[in-house]
C-alpha cells in the first residue's frame, strides 16, 4: 500500500511545474491519468526527455479535445475523479466544457486545481510565463547575481518545482478538509505568487523598514557570515567551466572560522585578532576570501571537505551532474537514482530520481515508466467510467482518442 | 466563519530552518501548529531581517515569515516538568514535524510517543538521511546547495557559482516535509495507522534541478548537450531560449518560445530579422541554428528598448517575457495589488507588517496568516489543554 492508493486524479498538466505536482502525488501511488493528444510537440512530446523526466507512475489517456465525443469522455472522468488539475492560462478547460462550475454541478467533492502563471484574476492572469519569467517578476532573478548584475539568476527552473510541491501540498491539504465536509473545492494557484513567496523575509524587511534587497552573490543578506562562499579547487581536467572543481565553505560561527583555521594549517594571515569575530572578518571579505582560496586552490574538492567536516565546519563540494550520479555515496546509498525496469518503447532505458520521502509502513519505491500517448486507454476508460474495450476501440478508430 | 483546510489536524513544530517552511505550509492552512521553544526564546527570532526598533528578541521578521500562524509553547526539555509536558504535547498531536538535531527532540521521546501512539504520524527532516558517510555533516543552505547540485548550475563563467537568494534549498525540503505530513495523515485517515516518515533535504534539493539529470542521463538525446553537465552559463537556459537581456534600462528575461513565429513577425515590424526568413532556417533539422540566430537578434534588439513597455508588449503577443524586477517594484506589482494579494503579518506584539499573501487560493476554505501566539499566554493554555497542573 501507497499513502494515496485509490485517488483519482485527472491530469491536464504540461511542460514541468503541473506535471511535477502530480509526480509526486502518483509517486505517493495515487492514480494519475495523463490527458495527452497526438498533437502534443516539443518537450511535450512524450518520449521527449524532457516529458519522461516528470511524467512517470501515471497512467496515459488520449483524448483529441478538438472532437465533441472526446470531451464528452472528459466530462465523464471528471465526473469520477477525486483531483482535476491543469496549468493551462486560465479559460482553456473552460472551452473544453470541463470548468469547475460545470464539473462540480456533477461531481461535489471534485477539487479542481487550476496552476496557472499569475492565478485566475487580476489585470496579468492571462500572461504566459515559464519559470524563468516568474524568477524575473518575482525578484529571484535579480537578486540572485552578484553586485552590479542582474543578467545572472537562477540556472534551472525552481520555481516550477516549488510550484509542482506547493500544487501537492494543496491538493492533499484539500483532500484532508474533503473529509470532514464532504465538499471539494477549488484551488486556485499563481505559480507568481509562489515565487514572491520564495523572498518572503525579504519583502517583510521592505516593508517594514524600507530596505530593498540587494544581490550579494554567495554572501547571506542578514546574517554575519564569513568566509561564506564557494573556492576554487584543484583538479580541473579542462578550463571549460563544467570541468572547474569548487568546494563551498559556510562559517556560520566563530567556532567555524577556528575550525577553518586549523585545518587551513593556522596561516600567517588568519592569526590577525580583527578577523576573530563575523563582523572582522566581513570587513575584510576580499583577503578573507582570497587567503582561503588561495589555500583551497592547490587541493582536492573533496579533501576540503572531509577535512572541514572532520573539524566541524561546514563544507561541501560543489557537485555536479556527473557527481550526483556518480560518485555521490549519500545518494548511491539510498538507490536516490535507478534505471527504470521496462525499457521506454522509444526512448529506450529511462531512469527516475526517486521520491525523498521515506515512509516507514507505507514505502514509495514503485517507478514505472512514462507511458506513451494513449497506452492505458483501455484499461483507464474501462475502471474508470466501465467502457467496453470495443468501443475504446472504436474511439481509437474515429481518432478522437489519440 | 470559515476554517483552513487542516483546521483541527494538530502538529507539534521541532523544526530548525531546514523544514520550517513547512509548518508553516502547514499552519497558513489552518492546522493548530504548536511550536515549543526553550524558555529563553527560540535561537530562530534571533534571525535578520530585524523590524528597525524592535528588540531583537520580538522584531526577528524572517521569524514572522517563517513562523506564521503558530502558537508557542515555552518549555524547558531538560527537567522533568518539560519533558513530560512535551510527551503529554506529542500525546494531543497528529503530527510531529521535526528535524534531527533540534531543540527537544531528545526529549521528545518519539520512539516512545510512536508506541504508545500508533495513530501518530512523525516527519523527520535530516539533512542526508539517518545513516552514510555524510550523515553527521554540518550543511547550512549554501553547503545544502552546493552537494545537492543546486549551486553548480547557478551563476556565470566569470563568477563562482552561486547559491540562490534566501534559503531556497530548505524552502524545498520544508515544502517536502509538509507533503510527507499529510500524506502519512492520509494514510491514518484512511487506514487509523500512523507512521514515522524521513526526508532527508539532500535529496529534495537533487529532486527539484530541472535539467541536471536528464542532462546525463539523456546526453544522446539533446541536441545541444555536448557533455554530461552543462556549465552555469548566467541565464542562459539549457534550451538555448530564455536569457535575460540588457535593455535600456534594466534587464528583461526574453524568450521567443513558444510563440517562434509570432516573434518572428514582431521582429518584421521593427525592420529587424528578415535574414531569419531564409528558407533553409524553416527546415526542422535547421531549428537549432535558426533559434540561436533568433537569439542573437533580439539581444541586439532588446539593449535599445525600454523593458517595461517590451514586457507588456510581448505579453500581449502571448510570449512569456518577464521585466527583471527589482525588490521595490516587485513590492508595488499592479497585479498583486489588484488581487489585493499581501498580507499582513503581526510582529513585535503590537505592529503588523506587510508580506506576501497566499501561495494558493482555496474557495471554501481560505488560507490565511493567523497573529502569532504570545508565548506566555499560549504556553498556559497549552499546559491547561493538556491537563498540566502540577506546580501552578
Amino acid at each position: 500500500m501507497r499513502p494515496l492508493d485509490g485517488t483519482r486524479i485527472l491530469d491536464f498538466t504540461h511542460v514541468l511545474a503541473g506535471p511535477f505536482a502530480t509526480r509526486v502525488l502518483g509517486d505517493l501511488g495515487a492514480d494519475v491519468v495523463k490527458v495527452n493528444s497526438a498533437s502534443r510537440t516539443n518537450t511535450n512530446a512524450p518520449g521527449s526527455p524532457y516529458y519522461v523526466m516528470w511524467n512517470r507512475n501515471k497512467r496515459a489517456l488520449a483524448l483529441d479535445m478538438s472532437r465533441d465525443e472526446a470531451r464528452g469522455v472528459c466530462r465523464r472522468l471528471c465526473a469520477k475523479a477525486d483531483v482535476v488539475i491543469d496549468n493551462f492560462t486560465v479559460g482553456v478547460l473552460d472551452r473544453w466544457g470541463v470548468g469547475y462550475d460545470s464539473v462540480r454541478e456533477e461531481n461535489p467533492g471534485v477539487i479542481y486545481v487550476q496552476m496557472s502563471g499569475m492565478g485566475s484574476v487580476g489585470p496579468w492572469s492571462n500572461f504566459v510565463t515559464y519559470a524563468p519569467t516568474i524568477h524575473a517578476l518575482a525578484g529571484l532573478t535579480y537578486l540572485t547575481s552578484v553586485p552590479g548584475r542582474e543578467d545572472i539568476g537562477i540556472g534551472f527552473s525552481y520555481n516550477d518545482h516549488q510550484a509542482g510541491l506547493h500544487g501537492a501540498v494543496a491538493i492533499l491539504a484539500a483532500l484532508e478538509a474533503r473529509r470532514a465536509t464532504g465538499q471539494g473545492q477549488r484551488v486556485d494557484l499563481s505559480q507568481f505568487e509562489v515565487g514572491v513567496n520564495a523572498v518572503g523575509p525579504a519583502l517583510l524587511d521592505y516593508f517594514a523598514n524600507g530596505r530593498a534587497a540587494e544581490p550579494g552573490g554567495n554572501r547571506l543578506p542578514w546574517d554575519e557570515a564569513a568566509p561564506h562562499g564557494c573556492f576554487p579547487c584543484g583538479g580541473a581536467t579542462s578550463e571549460h567551466p563544467a570541468d572547474e572543481r569548487w568546494v563551498a565553505i559556510a562559517c556560520m560561527t566563530d567556532a567555524h572560522w577556528e575550525g577553518l583555521r586549523k585545518v587551513m594549517g593556522d596561516p600567517e594571515w588568519s592569526r590577525d585578532p580583527s578577523l576573530a569575530t563575523a563582523a572582522g572578518r566581513l570587513a575584510r571579505e576580499r583577503d578573507v576570501e582570497a587567503g582561503v582560496g588561495a589555500w583551497t586552490s592547490g587541493l582536492d574538492s573533496t579533501e576540503v571537505m572531509e577535512r572541514c567536516q572532520a573539524a566541524g565546519v561546514p563544507a561541501g563540494v560543489v557537485q555536479t551532474g556527473v557527481d550526483l550520479v556518480e560518485h555521490d555515496p549519500q545518494l548511491a546509498r539510498s538507490r536516490f537514482l535507478r534505471e527504470i525496469e521496462d525499457p521506454h518503447p522509444t526512448a529506450g532505458t529511462t531512469h527516475a530520481d526517486r521520491l525523498p520521502i521515506y515512509f516507514e509502513r507505507t514505502p514509495c519505491d514503485r517507478y514505472e515508466r512514462t507511458r506513451e500517448i494513449g497506452e492505458d486507454n483501455a484499461a483507464v476508460l474501462a475502471e474508470w467510467l466501465g467502457m467496453p474495450a470495443t468501443e475504446v476501440r472504436d474511439g481509437e478508430d474515429a481518432g478522437y482518442l489519440t | 466563519m470559515t476554517h483552513g483546510a487542516l483546521e483541527g489536524v494538530r502538529v507539534v513544530d521541532l523544526t530548525d530552518e531546514r523544514a520550517i517552511y513547512g509548518a508553516k505550509l502547514l499552519a497558513d492552512l489552518g492546522a493548530d501548529v504548536v511550536r515549543p521553544e526553550p524558555p529563553q526564546g527560540d535561537p530562530l527570532r534571533d534571525r535578520g531581517p530585524l523590524m528597525d526598533g524592535a528588540p531583537t528578541e520580538t522584531g526577528s521578521l524572517w521569524h514572522a515569515f517563517f513562523a506564521s500562524s503558530r502558537r508557542f509553547f515555552a518549555v524547558d526539555p531538560g527537567t522533568d516538568a518539560g519533558a513530560a509536558q512535551l510527551r503529554l504535547l506529542i500525546d494531543r498531536a497528529d503530527i510531529v514535524l521535526a528535524n534531527t538535531g533540534t531543540f527537544a527532540l531528545e526529549a521528545a521521546q518519539l520512539d516512545d510517543a510512536c508506541a504508545r501512539r500508533p495513530d501518530l504520524v512523525v516527519v523527520e527532516v535530516s539533512s542526508f538521511g539517518p545513516d552514510g558517510p555524510w550523515s553527521d555533516y554540518l550543511a547550512p543552505d549554501l553547503v545544502a546547495g552546493a552537494l545537492g547540485g543546486a549551486v553548480a548550475t547557478t551563476g556565470d563563467v566569470d563568477t563562482p557559482p552561486l547559491k540562490a537568494f534566501g534559503e531556497l534549498n530548505f524552502m524545498v525540503s520544508g515544502a517536502y516535509a509538509a507533503i510527507a505530513a499529510l500524506a502519512g495523515l492520509n494514510c491514518v485517515r484512511r487506514t487509523g495507522v500512523g507512521q514515522r516518515i524521513h526526508v532527508p533535504v539532500h535529496e529534495c534539493i537533487a529532486s527539484a534541478l530541472e535539467h541536471v539529470f536528464m542532462w546525463h542521463w539523456y546526453q544522446d538525446h539533446i541536441g545541444v548537450a555536448r557533455k554530461p553537465v552543462l556549465e552555469r552559463r548566467g541565464s542562459l537556459h539549457w534550451t538555448n531560449a530564455y536569457q535575460v537581456m540588457g535593455a535600456a534600462t534594466g534587464a528583461v528575461m526574453v524568450t521567443p518560445i513558444p510563440e517562434l513565429d509570432g516573434q518572428l513577425v514582431w521582429l518584421l515590424e521593427h525592420g529587424l530579422g528578415e535574414e531569419l526568413l531564409d528558407a533553409r532556417l524553416q527546415l526542422p533539422e535547421h531549428r537549432r541554428e535558426l533559434l540561436d540566430r533568433l537569439m542573437d537578434t533580439l539581444r541586439e534588439w532588446v539593449a535599445s528598448e525600454d523593458p517595461e513597455a517590451l514586457f507588456l508588449e510581448a505579453q500581449s503577443r502571448h510570449l512569456p517575457y518577464g521585466h527583471v524586477k527589482r525588490l521595490d517594484e516587485v513590492a508595488d506589482n499592479p497585479h498583486l495589488a489588484a488581487r489585493d494579494w499581501w498580507e499582513s503579518y503581526p510582529v513585535d506584539g503590537e505592529r503588523a507588517v506587510r508580506g506576501p499573501g497566499a501561495p494558493y487560493q482555496f474557495s471554501a476554505t481560505p488560507w490565511s496568516v493567523r497573529s502569532p501566539g504570545d508565548a506566555d499566554r499560549d504556553t498556559d493554555e497549552i499546559l491547561d489543554a493538556i491537563g498540566w497542573e502540577d506546580g501552578r
